[in-house]
């Protein structure tokens, strides 16, 4: 005889209708779950998330299948994804039973589910059973025996691991009660493929025939009712986020990192900038509290929730869901606090390591818009008056904005006033413009481009603030009229490229200003050295040293640089230590979201902590290409106990160092 | 009521100040201009007695100057003023403080405005005269240098900042003219909202010429950078030495130790 | 040339700052009254004619019955400049007498000048010339600018007293408040970095501090470390300062403390190391170690 099974063995084909009708009450019921949500998301404002179908699905099953997302971090996501597998190949299983019961032997009297193809099927099942079994238990231990630091149970948490837990026992339970009553006395070896039924099948032995087939009815019902009851409780527990994270996988922004819609502020119809409830979200920020399954992978690598401030980018998604369903219109400060929208750096680890993609960053700098275009709130004093220096200066220090050439006086160099016809030109930022630190960098680049032979013209005092800074704490009228500025002035000189040696400013004229009409070339100078190198334009002398980098999050995580600069270092004779949290993972320096103008008042120095992270690696040099982390640095160098043991230094200073003529 | 605030337009003060082509006041090249510090204490403290007084009260901000004052007057309109007096003149350097004063009490002496709020002085002529020269023309009752104002009962009570961290609690009935000081308020920054609505908020232009018609009292005959600073000298060398050389730099250098 | 001086008198004292009037009279030249609305008890030391009117029944600040006091005197006595201090005292006065003159005003003066006066604009960045177009001018006079003369000479002593009231009230005086270093309104601030090496150092600067009759102020390393309180931090993350005399001690002078203190008149660093960014902003860099230069200072100008 070929090897095989009855279906519905010992329950007869009559339980047919019962069951199906049974299956569609209870996706009715999860459907009408998910529907009664829909008035809560509705509630956002409307935002086209339906665009580019095929690239939205393509995006979504691949995100799904391969569990990429979930397994970047192993602790826990190795786990979920082994189970979601192995889920997934029960439910096909499951799936595939039925089709064939109900479709293929009625109507056609086909039998796939025979011979070889049985056996496959039978111990694929089963071990795929096993492996959810072990993997449900690593969970199990995971969240109730070690308890990870920020992982909170809750209700849901019970009720989801349970019926799991039941559902999969039921099933060998009731595999195993079969098995008993026919394969087990047979011995024909087919038992064999059903290992974890031939474990189970060893508790009915001693029973008679007929309580075991008792038994088994039971048994039977009672994992079909656990099926149900799974499908019933899908809407109104985490077990949502099999839908709702799967959806947002297909929601997802295509938009590049970091965009943030460009306010339209001619419209004098308007009467709220910005988040102050619910209803100014859109309802995908809404949705995104469903997605959520309270990970905590985004609070964990907040460098505001690690240094004790009152921010968790988790407690903000969660608590913008709560409110969507019990206060829509109530103002989101009663239960957001200014400190925690504050404290946020805009580094962006939270959103990149979420596996839900749910987009937190652009959810503070909503409310942020709020508090300060409709408030005219600051996170502090200080805000207020570097705010107001960049009004009257364009610049956050409040230097006179004639000046801001000044530090080039010395170095020949073409002011676009005076002289255009230039290769690049570098829009020096602030911080090089102003801080004496900082002017290092720039006289470094400048010596690296004339050593390549690069042409290069600076605005000189016809530059202002790139706007970052005001723009990321959700002043989004000053940013405009400093950013409108600044493109006038750009596309009055027919530039043909731009190179900044701030990733902030990079990331402001290469992105923001397109919304704004700039669409000339803008790059970084780490790939713009890069491009030197490469094209043996600039030659280095190799001089040995060991560092440790230190990825701007501007840099990396939003503009995927990241090995650019470690390969010029090498180039230059470094020997590279990473710290544990490098390039995507990389550990923000405490500057930015414009916390750069803002003083750090709680909780502990995000900078000093950083340093902590690089003196750890035991390289004594911390190097990074940005003027803000390298200004936290030598703070966080200060601040943080670590002067003479380790040292701050900037790109271009390596390089430039090492020019060979 | 009717309330009016005086303000200034004036160069932010980091700017680099060079002596204009006549040498008696600085050349506007390279100048960044900003609202006088002082008036903006005068315009949030007009603002909030605005809106206590709530329906009724009209306030209006005035200054002297060429086009570009208006940018001054924008940022007071988005902070709450109701509306404008732009005094277009050119040449408004030039006039002393008794002329600028004569120019403001010739515009206000017929609107019937009850309370006059101005900055205890500009940051750039600094002669603190203009506000109390203002009260004077009007015949309003007026007191300096506020740090606290209060409205209530038909009388007003400020806190003036005396020496030394001292206040004095002084009350005066309308009309009348208070000067501020800073610590009296922190100046709120205008909504967006109110930016927009200031927009179509009605600045009237005056032609100077229609208001003065006083002669200078004070001539400027020199405008230029105080001789005593050393520029960045560099003492090294025996620590006794060192402090003798600090200790007669201080004393020619520095009123503090006279 | 005569010129009357109007000194100043507060809460039951004669300030002595109506000596430098008397200085500022004497650099002038020519005869010199003086008006006080005072006490009796609390005289000048003071030679010449020396109107007094009583406080008690004047007021200490009641400008318009002060005005009209001044008005009589200038009436008797016909003086060409009418002097105050630039004060809280004098602004306040000075503005009204020379409306009801039609005189020209001077503020603030600093100095004598070729043909004029002295004065400070532009927070003090710049300094003008200026002269007054009437024959009789009011000048207040910087405090400080100045040397304060005494003479005991003795005095011809007129009482005089006002009619009717004043249409401002003055109800009471405050007292400064305790504690609260009010640094953006300091004229003389000793500001201590992480130069100054440890905690246990600060009494060093203090010292300095008092001789000078400074405040205490720090760079932000220093509050972090909490060597001084946070109210004495200086910088943009912290309060913003435009002493007549900055005084940093240790402070390499990173661009947020920069960026705080560079308003400041007159900038002394004490630095180690003679490239750190405060010699950018400092008039003098003292490159030297603060424990040893800062002592030696101190008591140099304690002798």
């Amino acid at each position: 005889m070929e090897a095989t099974r009855q279906i519905y063995w010992n329950i007869g084909h009559g339980v047919v209708i019962p069951m199906y009708l049974l299956v569609f009450a209870a996706v009715g019921v999860m459907v009408y779950g998910f529907w009664r949500r829909l008035p809560v998301w509705c509630q956002g404002k409307r935002l086209d998330r339906f665009d580019r179908y095929d690239e939205r699905v393509k995006r979504m099953l691949g995100e799904v299948f391969s569990q990429a997302k979930v397994t970047r971090v192993t602790d826990g996501g190795v786990f979920h994804a082994i189970f979601f597998w192995s889920f997934l190949a029960l439910l096909v299983g499951t799936t595939l039973v039925m089709v064939q019961a109900d479709v293929l032997t009625p109507l056609l009297q086909v039998n796939l589910l025979s011979g070889e193809v049985y056996k496959a099927f039978s111990l694929t099942l089963d071990l795929a059973g096993i492996l959810a079994l072990v993997m449900l238990t690593g969970l199990f231990i995971r969240r109730f025996v070690i308890q990870p630091k920020g992982l909170e149970i809750v209700n849901d948490d019970y009720i989801v691991l349970q019926l799991l837990f039941a559902i999969l026992i039921s099933g060998f339970l009731l595999e195993g009660a079969r098995m008993a009553a026919t394969e087990l006395p047979l011995k024909t070896g087919l038992e064999l493929f059903s290992p974890g039924g031939l474990l189970a099948g060893q508790l009915f032995t001693s029973l008679t025939a007929e309580t075991l087939l008792v038994t088994h009815k039971i048994l039977w019902w009672f994992h079909f009712a656990l099926v149900l009851g799974f499908f019933c409780a899908l809407p109104h527990t985490k077990l949502r986020h099999i839908f709702t994270t799967t959806a947002n996988a297909f929601l997802a922004p295509f938009e590049p990192k970091g965009f943030i819609a460009t306010i339209n502020l001619e419209d004098d119809s308007a009467e709220q900038f910005g988040a102050a409830t619910i209803c100014d979200f859109s309802w995908k920020d809404i949705f995104d509290a469903d997605a959520c399954t309270s990970c905590k992978r985004c609070q964990e690598r907040c460098p505001a929730y690690v240094t004790d401030k009152p921010l968790s980018p988790l407690k903000i998604v969660t608590q913008i869901g709560e409110l969507a369903e019990s206060n829509p219109r109530g103002k989101l400060g009663e239960t957001l606090s200014q400190d925690a929208l504050w404290s946020c750096t805009t580094c962006r680890a939270c959103q990149d390591i979420c596996p839900a993609n749910i987009e937190h960053v652009n959810k503070i700098i909503e409310m942020r818009r709020s508090l300060t275009l409709m408030e005219g709130a600051f996170p502090g004093d200080e805000v207020r008056t570097a705010v107001s220096n960049i009004e009257v200066n364009g610049n956050p220090f409040g230097f006179a904005y004639a000046s801001r050439g000044d530090w080039a006086e010395e170095l020949q160099l073409s002011r676009m006033e005076h002289d255009a016809d230039v290769d690049i030109l570098y829009f020096v930022g602030c911080y090089a413009s102003f801080d004496k630190r900082n002017k290092a960098i720039a006289r470094n680049f400048i010596a690296i481009c004339k050593a390549a032979g690069v042409k290069i013209g600076i605005l000189g005092k016809e530059e202002k603030c790139c706007g970052e800074p005001v723009r990321k704490l959700g002043n989004e009228y000053l940013y405009q009229i400093t950013a409108h500025e600044n493109i006038q002035r750009i596309k009055d000189y027919n530039v043909k490229k731009i190179v900044t040696t701030c990733p902030h400013c990079f990331n402001t004229l290469a992105r923001d200003y397109r919304d704004l009409g700039l669409d000339i070339p803008v790059e970084h100078y780490s790939t713009y050295i890069s491009g030197l190198l490469d094209a043996g334009r600039l030659r280095l002398a190799s001089k040995p040293f060991s560092f440790t980098y230190h990825d701007s999050c501007y840099l990396g995580r939003y503009m995927d640089i990241i090995e650019q600069p470690r390969n010029i270092l090498r180039q230059a004779g470094g020997s590279l230590v990473e710290m544990d949290q490098n390039g995507y993972d990389s550990f923000c320096c405490g500057a930015g979201g414009g916390r750069i103008i803002a003083e750090e008042r709680l909780g502990g120095k995000i900078s000093a902590v950083r340093v902590k992270m690089a003196l750890d690696t035991g390289a004594p040099l911390l190097v990074s290409s940005c003027p803000f982390c390298l200004t936290m640095f030598e703070d966080g160098i200060k601040t943080g106990g670590a002067e003479g043991l380790m040292q701050a230094m900037d790109l271009a200073e390596i390089v430039a160092e090492r020019i060979t003529a | 009521m009717k309330l009016l605030v005086c303000i200034k337009q004036v160069p932010d003060q980091e700017s680099r100040f060079e002596p204009d082509a006549a040498g008696v006041w600085y050349s506007e090249t390279d100048v960044a201009f900003r609202m006088n510090e002082y008036d903006e204490y005068a315009v949030e403290q007009a603002v909030q007695l605005r809106e206590n007084l709530g329906e009724g009260a009209e306030l209006t901000v005035l200054s002297i100057g060429p086009d570009r004052v208006v940018e001054v007057l924008k940022k007071a309109l988005a902070m709450g003023c109701d509306n404008a007096a732009h005094i277009l003149d050119n040449d408004a350097s030039r006039k002393d403080p008794w002329q600028i004063a004569s120019i403001i009490s010739s515009y206000a002496e017929d609107k019937g405005f009850e309370i006059i709020f101005a900055g205890m002085q500009s940051q750039d002529r600094c002669s603190a005269q203009v506000g109390v020269t203002v009260a004077e023309h009007l015949g309003f009752a007026c007191t300096t240098t506020i740090v606290g104002f209060e409205y209530a009962n038909g009388m007003i009570t400020v806190r003036r900042e005396l020496e030394g961290g001292m206040k004095g609690v002084v009350r005066l009935p309308p009309p009348a003219l208070v000067t501020c000081q800073l610590g009296l308020n922190v100046p709120r920054y205008p909504t967006l909202p109110n930016i927009i609505k200031a927009k179509k908020k009605e600045i009237t232009v005056i032609p100077v010429a229609d208001l003065l018609s006083e002669e200078a009292l004070v001539a400027t005959t020199g405008f230029y950078p105080p001789a005593k600073k050393c520029g960045g000298i560099v003492l090294e060398g025996d620590v006794a030495e060192l402090v003798d050389k600090v200790f007669v730099i201080l004393k020619e250098k520095t009123a503090v130790l006279r | 040339m005569k010129i009357l001086l109007v000194g100043e008198y507060r809460d039951g004292r004669l300030l002595n700052s109506t000596y430098e009037l008397v200085g500022f009279a004497e650099q002038v030249g020519g005869d010199t009254v003086m008006l006080l609305v005072g006490s009796e008890t609390q005289l000048p030391l003071y030679s010449g004619t020396l109107y007094l009117a009583d406080a008690t029944v004047c007021g200490e600040y009641n400008p318009d019955m002060h005005k009209r006091l001044i008005l009589e005197v200038v009436q008797k006595e016909n003086p060409d400049y009418i002097v105050f201090l630039h004060s809280s005292y004098g602004w306040d006065l000075a503005p009204r007498v020379a409306a009801a003159l039609g005189a020209a005003q001077l503020s603030e003066v600093i100095a004598l000048a070729d043909g004029g006066f002295e004065v400070g604009c532009c927070s003090a960045k710049m300094r003008r010339t200026i002269k007054p177009l009437t024959n009789r001018a009011v000048i207040t006079i910087q405090a400080g600018a100045f040397a304060a003369v005494q003479s005991e000479g003795g005095f011809d002593l007129h009482k005089v007293s006002a009619e009717g009231a004043g249409r401002v009230s003055f109800l009471a005086y405050e007292p400064a408040e305790e504690r609260a270093v009010d640094l953006a309104k300091a004229e003389v601030i000793i500001a201590v970095g992480r130069g100054v090496g440890k905690k246990e150092n600060m009494p060093v600067i203090s010292a300095l501090a008092k001789a000078m009759g400074g405040e205490l102020g720090a760079s932000r390393p220093v509050v972090d470390a909490e060597w001084v309180a946070h109210s004495q931090q200086i910088g943009t993350t912290g309060q913003t300062v435009s002493p007549k005399l900055y005084v940093a001690c240790g402070i390499s002078g990173a661009i947020q403390h920069l960026a705080g203190m560079k308003k400041s008149e007159f900038v002394v660093a004490i630095n180690r190391d003679k490239d750190a960014p405060i010699g950018e902003v400092a008039d003098v860099l003292v490159v030297a170690d603060v424990m040893q230069f800062v002592p030696a200072l101190t008591a140099r100008l304690s002798n």
